[in-house]
């Protein structure tokens, strides 16, 4: 790395929030840094001051409560892959947490780092939104809740403003037990971004399908019904979403699979 | 800032400009060559190092960050003057062609076998993903694990034919 | 040099082996260059251009220059050295004119590597973007802008190359055998197909990497990660006007090259940094986007074939015409035309053949030389074309691969003659496709398809190749015995990784009749040390290296026998060794240690005789010839090695998804000297032919700026990316003059991986597929007949979703 920059770190939530209040946008918050951490090198960004999240108290906690899993900023991938309650209550959130990056990536990439990064091929975000995930977003003035279904606004962009951070990301008890299943189109069997992503969840007859890298924005569909046919529900999904063609694929192959996955999908996950 | 760190057992307190990965720390700070960049990028695992307990990519981890850590790195890893069983394994079995990305590898496996001492072929695979070899073809490195672990596969030999 | 002696009757050739270099290696000791810090030493950054091919309007680097720690900046406009391997038309950083994105256009070497970035990033550069030409066919349309206007001026080797200036053809490669109008005439069937594929990296884990030290009177010291270490030195003092004895070269560990690390790179311009800054050594390392667009890649290929058949299926003629993109710089890529015009037809018998190879400069990072040296990239052309030909004709595909393919007695295209011992193409291919069940699936196969419904099908696809190298190449061996009577075996040919030296000091051994422990071959080769070697290309180390082992071990022990017959008062004739000691063999108890005469004998009277013992073996390749440059008739080849894969692939149908469940591989070695270190370089050869069969290759945009030069979309394959079961073999027909019959396979494993995979995706859907790699989407496209998709010079506006290229191209 050949950009300069001072280093942070926090011992409270309070102090964090307070230092983010301090430096706005001089500053970056740090968390796993698997996306920072190269996007400095490149020269993508060039903050001042980095601010770890990840040192405070409490920063690390995963707790499973009344009010379901609660996750704090520190929680890495792999911390969710090594909870045995985890991936009993909420195996959707570990099949899309297997499919993120490498073994190694996964030991450091936190959940808020990826879901704050909001990359159109975020893996995590299916998960959180078809299990109806809220985030707590904090800052030197409050706190207040978005649910995930509201926390994207755009490619690489969230609802946060400068000086709040990801606290706690939360997901409810009621989602606990929802089947589910992630396809990730890759173009080899190792470690990378998805060409298309479609997670299925059912609970009690309810189906929600998350979608990556079919939109600017990770993608919640909740419109399909237990009894639509396949084709009805391939054209509902597709309806939400908008691929483009890029380096790794076409708009209409990226079209194509999102309709053999839902497919796939309904058929394979009870 | 200054740091405090534990590295193959050994207690380092140094001055560390705050934007320096760990990587180039070990490698330039502490002289610990073996960790290699092979992306600087979170790709490819050449940088790979265990740290307090877990494989991670140094490249993506800022010394700073690791105050307080204990590090393993492959200057760490033979037991004296002779190799551990990683090593012997991956001598035995031609694992290494150019070297570049052995010491990462055996990091690798190294936080594997710590968790798992029995894994099968798709384990190892998984484990070594984050860890690209572009000399090797990678088989004789999960062979040389399943040997070692007492599960060897495969042929494993050139035929004659 | 082949001995008729069987493996069984020998103690290190052919068998188990360690490798010398392990424990280093293993245990982070080796040293690779990107390790090395001198005092002094001076880091050092570059600027490139954003744009294909623009005028450099200004340049200022005068706040650079002024800014803290800076050493040396240095801009294209002041330096007048031309590089090049066979054409010399590279400049060490641009000037007046960019020929591609990401090409320097100016450098600074600082204190620290921040200050070189920040230094680098106030040089302000003006260019004039001009219109770049991308595609190799646009390049031949007459109205093309000219890449090299001045080609006509360029010096390059003229008994072997054709540059058309006024053109942007660097070379035309020109091959007539018999007369094709008669045979497409006798021909019942004519097939006529087109084949492509884009340029790839070759992705050495160690990116280029070099330090420069050009110290007081023009003595410059080199440590850099490069594969041929003569070579570097002689191309360096052409540039530089300098005599050989300034310049000394030192490769130590090597982080891997492919061909990549072949010529000369990045040494001059860390070389015109250090001399600026008055001598400090200057160290650059290419990070992995540098390694993807300012160093060299393999060049893309479009191949069209046309081929004659007769009603039985034997090839009557067939007419050949490839068009190499050359990139912005010649390079090894006028050399890749050359060798792949004369292999042009794959391992066939083609009685009247009409080749042309022509090699276009574009505006795009160069191409350059990578594992196969054009052979991976025209045998995919070549085997699929053999499947399409088959499928044509109604006959089965491994039927008329071998109705065709080369035997003893066949003519090459050159002319030469086909021998028993040239080796057995016949063989690799029958095994292979026994190997895989060809023809067939079995009852688990069948079951297989009906429990997943994806399609199982096996194909499979020859190959061959000869060592592309000057009709002189030549290399020498030193062995010198220590004071301990073990051997140092010195030799510039070095070992980045493909483990010759392992099968070096096993041959130096087996000769001597030393144990294997006594034999230490050095690594870190150095000009000033080492006997010369020409380079570590084209699959010929072994082979000459061998040869030289050999001949310098003959020479050590005839040495020590004159020596020995001195002290022991008894005839060369009549004495024997062992590990140890020379004895007289009539009367073993008269001996004399090898140690005692290692540096010279002292007599029990103190008078000494001998002097230090050393071996020395010269080899050089016998019997080639320049090629005809209208007929191309000739000797290239010192020996061809032939081969084939077998693979079973199962597909999708709906999807283009597929895996593949087996990979088979055959080469007719000669003689494997140590198994494992041919089955190293058989699968990791493959797996690398399978990442560019499968995903590999550099996409453009409309600008020609390179949208995928990480591994963020330049993937390779991983550990989960092998093939369910991987099988080699060797057939061992020994070649005449290699050592213990040896013939090389270095290269060989990468080569028709893809035209295999290809041919079973084929065989399992009829996805019909002309271009590689051959990602999900392209056997999707196939198999719904779609249009191809428009990448490689795409005209989707936007690359990686992760990081925009405008950002990654700062500085
Ligand atoms: C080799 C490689 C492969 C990858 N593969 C995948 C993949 O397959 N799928 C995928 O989804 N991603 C992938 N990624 C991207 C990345 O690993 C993930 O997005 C990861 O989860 C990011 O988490 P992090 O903790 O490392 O975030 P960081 O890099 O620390 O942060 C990411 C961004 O979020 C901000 N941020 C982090 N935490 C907070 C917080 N609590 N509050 C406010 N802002 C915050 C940071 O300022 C930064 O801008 C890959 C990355 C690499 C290097
Ligand atoms: S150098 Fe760290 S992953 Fe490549
Ligand atoms: S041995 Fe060369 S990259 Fe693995």
């Amino acid at each position: 790395m050949v950009y300069e920059f001072r280093y942070l770190a926090p011992r409270t939530a309070t102090e964090l929030a307070t230092v983010l209040d301090d430096i706005k946008a001089d500053g970056r918050i740090l968390a796993g840094g698997t996306d920072l951490i190269p996007n400095i090198r490149n020269g993508v960004f060039k903050p001042r001051i980095v601010v770890d999240v990840k040192k405070f108290q409490g920063a690390d906690r995963m707790a499973f409560g009344s009010e379901g899993l609660s996750m704090g900023p520190a929680v890495t991938i792999n911390d969710v892959l090594r909870s045995k309650d985890a991936r009993e209550r909420y195996p959707s959130l570990c099949a899309c947490a297997h499919e993120l990056a490498s073994h190694q990536v996964r030991n450091r990439a936190t959940v808020a780092g990826n879901v704050v990064n909001a990359s159109p091929c975020s893996d995590m975000a299916p998960a959180l939104l078809c299990l109806g995930a809220r985030a707590v977003i904090r800052s030197a003035t409050g706190e207040r809740v978005v649910p995930f279904a509201n926390f994207f606004a755009g490619v690489k962009k969230t609802v946060l403003v400068p000086g709040e951070f990801l606290a706690t990301i939360i997901i409810p008890a009621e989602s606990a037990g929802a089947a589910g299943r992630y396809l990730k189109l890759k173009r080899i069997a190792g470690h990378d971004l998805g060409i298309v992503g479609v997670l299925m969840t059912r609970k009690d007859g309810e189906l929600r399908f998350g979608v990556s890298s079919a939109a600017p924005t990770p993608v919640l569909v909740d419109t399909v019904g237990a009894k639509d046919d396949p084709d009805e529900a391939a054209r509902k999904v597709l309806a939400s979403v908008s691929p483009i063609s890029d380096v790794r694929g076409t708009k209409e192959y990226r079209e194509h699979m999102i309709g053999v996955y839902v497919r796939r999908l309904l058929s394979e996950v009870e | 800032m200054r740091i405090k760190l534990t590295v193959n057992g050994l207690a380092y307190e140094r001055e560390c400009a705050e934007h320096v990965t760990l990587l180039r720390f070990l490698r330039e700070g502490l002289g610990l060559t073996g960790t290699k960049e092979g992306c600087g990028m979170g790709e490819c695992g050449a940088c790979t190092v265990i740290l307090n307990g877990r494989a991670v990519n140094s490249c993506m981890v800022l010394a700073v960050e690791a105050d307080g850590a204990v590090i393993s790195t492959i200057e760490g890893e033979a037991q004296g003057p002779s190799l551990s069983d990683i090593q012997k394994a991956f001598e035995k079995h031609h694992a290494v062609q150019c070297g570049f990305c052995t010491p990462g590898m055996v990091m690798s496996v190294k936080e594997l076998l710590a968790d798992n001492g029995k894994p099968g072929v798709d384990e190892v695979k998984e484990a070594i993903e984050g860890n690209f070899c572009r000399c090797t073809g990678y088989v004789q490195i999960v062979e040389a694990v399943m040997d070692l672990t007492g599960r060897p596969g495969g042929k494993g030999e050139l035929e004659h034919v | 040099m082949f001995d008729d002696i069987k493996t069984a009757d020998m103690t290190y050739v052919g068998k188990k082996a360690g490798r010398p270099d392990m424990v280093e290696k293993l245990t982070g000791e080796a040293v690779f260059v990107s390790d090395m810090e001198l005092p002094g030493m001076l880091h050092a950054q570059l600027k490139k251009s954003p744009h294909a091919r623009a005028r450099i309007k200004r340049i200022d680097a005068s706040k650079a220059a002024a800014m803290p720690g800076v050493r040396a900046v240095v801009t294209g406009e002041e330096l007048d050295y031309h590089i090049g391997l066979y054409i010399v038309d590279k400049f060490i950083l641009a000037k007046g004119e960019v020929r591609h994105y990401g090409e320097a256009v100016a450098a600074v070497a600082a204190e620290t590597l921040e200050q070189a970035r920040a230094a680098v990033e106030a040089i302000e550069v003006e260019y004039e973007p001009l219109p770049p030409v991308l595609h190799h066919m646009d390049a031949l349309k007459p109205d093309a802008p000219l890449v090299h206007p001045e080609l006509g001026t360029y010096s390059y080797i003229e008994a072997v190359f054709t540059p058309k200036p006024g053109t942007n053809i660097a070379n035309h490669t020109k091959l007539r055998k018999g007369d094709v109008d008669k045979g497409f005439e006798a021909s019942e069937y004519i097939v006529e197909r087109e084949y492509s594929c884009p340029s790839v990296q070759h992705v050495p884990m160690e990116t280029h990497v070099a330090i420069v030290q050009w110290a007081r009177g023009d003595r410059v010291s080199i440590w850099t990660s490069a594969q041929s270490p003569f070579t570097v030195r002689n191309l360096f003092c052409h540039a530089f006007g300098l005599p050989h004895i300034n310049v000394r070269v030192q490769i130590p560990y090597v982080g891997g090259g492919f061909g990549g690390k072949a010529g000369i790179g990045i040494e001059p311009l860390c070389a015109v940094l250090s001399r600026k800054a008055g001598g400090k050594p200057v160290k650059f390392q290419a990070s992995r986007e540098e390694e993807f667009s300012l160093l060299p890649c393999r060049s893309a290929l479009t191949y069209r074939i046309k081929t004659g058949v007769s009603a039985d299926g034997r090839i009557q003629a067939q007419h050949m015409t490839m068009y190499w993109d050359s990139g912005a710089y010649a390079d090894y890529a006028v050399n890749v035309t050359r060798a792949s015009g004369f292999s042009a037809s794959g391992p066939y018998e083609i009685p009247n053949a009409w080749v042309d190879a022509y090699t276009i400069y574009t505006n795009k990072p160069y191409g350059t030389a990578y594992r196969g040296f054009g052979h991976v990239e025209f045998h995919w052309a070549v085997e699929r074309h053999m499947e399409l030909i088959a499928q044509a004709i109604g006959m089965d595909p491994l039927e008329f691969r071998l109705r065709n393919a080369l035997r003893p007695g066949s003519k090459t295209m050159t002319g030469e003659t086909i021998l028993p011992s040239t080796g057995n193409v016949v063989k690799c291919i029958e095994e292979a496709a026994r190997m895989i069940g060809y023809g067939s699936l079995s009852a688990d196969e069948l079951r297989r398809q009906e429990k997943t419904g994806w399609k199982i099908g096996k194909g499979v696809a020859a190959l061959q190749k000869a060592p592309a190298m000057p009709s002189f190449t030549a290399t020498a061996v030193v062995l010198k015995m220590n004071e301990d009577g073990s051997v140092l075996v010195n030799l510039a040919l070095t070992d980045y990784g493909q483990g010759t030296y392992a099968s070096i000091r096993q041959i130096v051994a087996e000769r001597l009749g030393f144990p294997i422990e006594k034999v230490k071959v050095a690594f870190e080769n150095d000009t000033d040390r080492d006997p010369y070697d020409w380079q570590t290309v084209a699959s010929k180390g072994l082979l000459l290296s061998g040869n030289a082992a050999i001949l310098a071990a003959e020479d050590m022990l005839r040495n020590a026998y004159a020596v020995a017959a001195e002290a022991l008062r008894a005839n060369p004739r009549d004495l024997g060794h062992d590990g140890d000691r020379v004895f007289v063999k009539h009367h073993p108890a008269s001996s004399v240690a090898f140690s005692a005469m290692a540096v010279g004998l002292a007599m029990p009277n103190g008078n000494g005789i001998g002097g230090p013992i050393i071996g020395v073996g010269r080899y050089i390749a016998q019997g080639l010839s320049n090629l005809d440059k209208n007929t191309g008739e000739g000797s290239p080849a010192i020996d061809w090695t032939y081969g084939a894969h077998g693979m079973i692939v199962e597909v999708n149908e709906a999807t283009g998804e597929y895996r593949v469940l087996k990979v088979a591989s055959v080469y007719d070695v000669g003689r494997a000297i140590n198994p494992d270190i041919v089955r190293g370089q058989a699968i990791g050869g493959m797996i690398q032919g399978l990442g560019t069969a499968v995903c590999e290759g550099y996409i453009y945009d409309q600008q020609g700026r390179l949208l995928n030069p990480s591994f963020t979309d330049n993937k390779i394959p991983t550990a989960k990316d092998l093939p369910m079961e991987i099988e080699c073999a060797v057939v061992e027909t020994p070649q005449i003059d290699g050592p213990y019959g040896a013939r090389g396979v270095g290269e060989h494993s990468m080569i028709s991986v893809a035209p295999a995979l290809g041919n079973a995706i084929q065989k399992a859907t009829g996805a019909e597929i002309m271009h590689m790699p051959m990602r999900f989407e392209d056997v999707w496209r196939a198999l719904t007949k779609k249009e191809p998709i428009d990448n490689w010079i795409t005209k989707s506006p936007i690359g990686s979703c992760r990081s925009a290229p405008e950002a990654r191209n700062r500085g």
